[in-house]
């Protein structure tokens, strides 16, 4: 065989048994299981474990201050379909959830546009856009809240221009919602606009300057030539601003605690720990994770395909 | 090949295999030392008045007379020590000594050691914060809560000459100062502190429905009463007008506890309704005017005086050695110099039999001590309203629920009955 192919006769290679093919085949298998092996393991014990234990969970009545736990089928979903504050939360997460996906997604792609320039400068204001992103979420509601208490910067400032009673960014039950989804859309700035100008380097700039040439404005240009070519990266910042905004829990445990008042900015990530390590309904609160899980996965996939499908038929 | 894949395999297992080993001597936070001591886990909470230095010193006073034992400390992400201690619980890692977590849940489930009488012999009220008779925390110290801390100065800028015995007297207090330009409350609840919306409430509580019904929390779990019974609704009446007459800047509600006291010390309000343990900060970081206290005065200015008496230390009845732990806590609580620290750090009143504090305590400390001692020769102390530990207390997260909707009172979100209401509602749900 071996002095066949030396040959280079060409119609004598194609009779390799299949059952050689085979036996290389499985050596790479047997590697590729034992490399995954110790992900899959993690995976499955820090994922999939705690998963189908919350489903578990949701369907008892679990408080481990108030044993016996029992078995209760569908209860607390049944409940949390009449549950006021579930609404109030569910209502919540879609306000930050919505403000901070179209937020994060301008105000980026602004800025990406901005700073799509080659010189030092536009690279160093890059990692001035991107600095939010890699501070912990603690220290930036720490910081905002600085800002943004009765007596902090912000209200200083507007008294100092002789605002005599400054907004209540924070104690206001009617405003302190969308202060924090402003403190998050800030927060993930920087992603969209890193995501953007990679995209916005990947757009070949003669397309950009045929259409000029046949006339297009910068607008036409913009619309027609450049926006359609972002469509991979609008994808991935809206996906990953619906996942941000729907487990938003650390600005708001920070910053207003849920309040001022019962349930103002309780998201639904929010509410999940709360019944589970203050109020110590471990099994409503599974039922209410399940649910989360379920609406975040529901909505990430919808949004996945519709923009994916719009990728391929730009 | 398939040597290659059970040689991995079983390198993978025998590292799972040894991290199952290390989990309960690492996690579990009790495991035996070399030299034959026992070594358990200590959780405790850091602030501004007690800091790690405060713990660390305080932990090496009590190890000194517990020999046997050495001390792993623990401490919590934030000021919530309970939620901490119960998430530590759901993940199977309840240290086994705590410091000032509220035992109601954990030792109804048998997760606490019971304290026996002789154990508790020191104690001046051996069986507060007692549940099904059986005490699971140190009564170690009290509080008064709220004592309502003044600004000298403003009060005499707006000709007060004296403080307030009834709560007519307190209202014409709070008007003449609102009229002179000055916000008579100052009342936080900012950020993760919405706890520190609740003082007046609970100043109102004890006037108007402890001091009639002093088991009243008793009576609401056994179904007697409820929070929209008029008692209850007036004392939260109370709160609703003095929101209204604007003698409590909602805007306040964004102040974090810190940011709530700096703004007492900034002068941008009168009174500061506070727990007693204010009194050393005031007195240790002096303000630049002088601090009086008075007591939250009722509606015919007879005495009332809220009080908490508990909040020492607990321990796991799972902990490595339950018998050493508690002595090592007993030790910990009856210490001279602890209690010593404990006052000059946290303003607490050690409620151990014999115990008097360092004579060198400042004013503002002295005149608390003076309004609890008062309380008790006159008989009119009560449990302070959220704050309750044992048969008597709140079901676990209904004093969070009542914070914020305090908030609600506060902003006009709500009104007196609608926030009673909003309780019951609450108080079902928690304990169904």
């Amino acid at each position: 065989m071996t002095q066949t192919m030396r040959r280079g006769a060409p119609e004598k290679v194609h009779p390799v048994p299949r059952p050689r093919r085979r036996g290389r085949l499985l050596p790479g298998l047997g590697r590729f299981a034992l490399f995954a092996l110790p992900g899959l393991v993690a995976y499955a014990f820090f994922v999939l474990v705690p998963i189908g234990m919350t489903a578990y969970n949701s369907l008892t009545n679990l408080n481990p201050f108030n044993p016996p736990t029992r078995f209760v089928g569908l209860r607390n979903y049944v409940t949390l379909l009449s549950d006021a504050e579930f609404h109030q939360a569910l209502l919540n997460t879609v306000i930050i959830t919505a403000i901070i996906t179209v937020l994060a997604n301008v105000g980026g792609l602004l800025i990406a546009m901005l700073l799509d320039r080659p010189t030092r400068l536009y690279i160093l204001l890059r990692g001035v856009f991107f600095t939010p992103v890699v501070l912990s979420s603690v220290v930036i509601s720490v910081i905002w809240q600085a800002i943004l208490t009765d007596d902090g910067l912000l209200n200083s400032a507007l008294r100092g221009l002789g605002v005599d009673e400054p907004p209540g960014w924070l104690s206001d039950p009617d405003l302190a919602i969308y202060s924090i989804a402003w403190i998050m859309a800030w927060q993930m700035l920087g992603f969209c606009v890193v995501v953007y100008l990679a995209g916005l380097q990947g757009v070949p700039r003669e397309l950009s300057e045929a259409a000029a040439i046949d006339g297009a404005s910068a607008l036409q240009r913009f619309r027609n030539v450049t926006w359609p070519m972002l469509a991979p990266a609008l994808t991935i910042n809206v996906v990953m601003l619906l996942i941000t905004g729907f487990k938003a829990y650390d600005q708001i445990r920070v910053i207003t605690n849920g309040g001022p008042g019962n349930g103002t900015t309780v998201t639904m990530a929010f509410q999940v720990v709360q019944t589970a390590f203050v109020s110590n309904r471990i099994g409503y609160s599974s039922a209410l994770a399940a649910v989360m899980l379920a609406i975040v996965a529901f909505i990430s996939v919808v949004v996945l395909r519709f923009l994916q499908k719009r990728e391929v038929s730009r | 090949m398939r040597r290659t894949l059970i040689f991995g395999l079983a390198a993978v297992l025998a590292a799972a295999g040894c991290g199952v080993g290390e989990t309960p001597g690492a996690e579990g936070g009790a495991s035996a030392s070399a030299g034959g001591k026992v070594e358990l886990s200590f959780l405790v909470f850091e602030t501004p008045n007690l800091n790690a230095a405060f713990w660390d010193a305080a932990i090496a006073r009590a190890s000194a007379k517990v020999p046997e034992v050495t001390i792993k400390k623990l401490v919590t992400p934030n000021i919530d020590r309970t939620a901490y201690a119960k998430q530590l619980d759901a993940a199977g890692n309840l240290p086994d000594i705590l410091q000032s977590v509220n035992p109601a849940g954990f030792a109804q489930a048998g997760k606490l050691a019971p304290f026996t009488d002789e154990e508790l012999k020191n104690f001046i009220a051996p069986k507060a914060g007692a549940i099904g008779g059986k005490v699971y925390q140190l009564p170690y110290n009290t509080q008064v809560i709220p004592v309502v801390y003044y600004n000298k100065d403003m009060f005499a800028k707006a000709g007060i000459t004296q403080t307030p015995t009834t709560y007519q007297e307190l209202l014409d207090i709070s008007k003449k100062l609102k009229d002179g330009g000055v916000t008579p409350f100052i009342v936080g609840g900012g950020g993760a502190d919405t706890w520190a919306d609740m003082y007046p409430l609970t100043g109102t509580v004890a006037t108007d429905v402890y001091r009639k019904t002093p088991d009243w929390l008793l009576q609401r779990a056994q179904g007697n009463v409820k929070f929209t019974d008029p008692d209850f609704v007036a004392a939260a009446k109370k709160i609703e007008d003095l929101a209204k007459n604007e003698y409590i800047d909602p805007a306040g509600l964004s102040r974090s506890y810190a940011d709530t006291e700096q703004a007492f010390r900034d002068g941008k309000g009168a009174m500061y309704p506070m727990g007693s343990w204010f009194a050393t900060s005031a007195d240790a970081n002096k303000p630049s005017f002088e601090v009086g206290a008075f007591p939250w005065p009722t509606d015919d200015g007879s005495p009332v005086t809220p009080t908490f008496t508990g909040g020492g230390t607990l321990v796991s009845a799972t902990a490595k050695n339950v018998e050493l732990a508690k002595k090592w806590a007993l030790a910990f609580d009856e210490d001279k110099e602890n209690n010593d620290a404990f006052v000059k750090a946290d303003g607490s009143i050690p409620a151990i039999k014999g115990y008097t504090p360092p004579a060198d305590m400042g004013p503002v400390y002295n005149a608390t001590v003076a309004i609890y001692q008062k309380g008790m020769q006159e008989g009119s102390i009560y449990d302070a309203f959220s704050q309750e530990a044992g048969d008597g207390a709140l079901p676990p997260g209904l004093a969070d629920k009542a914070a914020l909707g305090v908030q609600d009172l506060i902003t006009g979100k709500k009104n007196a009955q609608q926030f009673a209401e909003f309780l019951d509602d609450e108080y079902a749900k928690a304990t169904q």
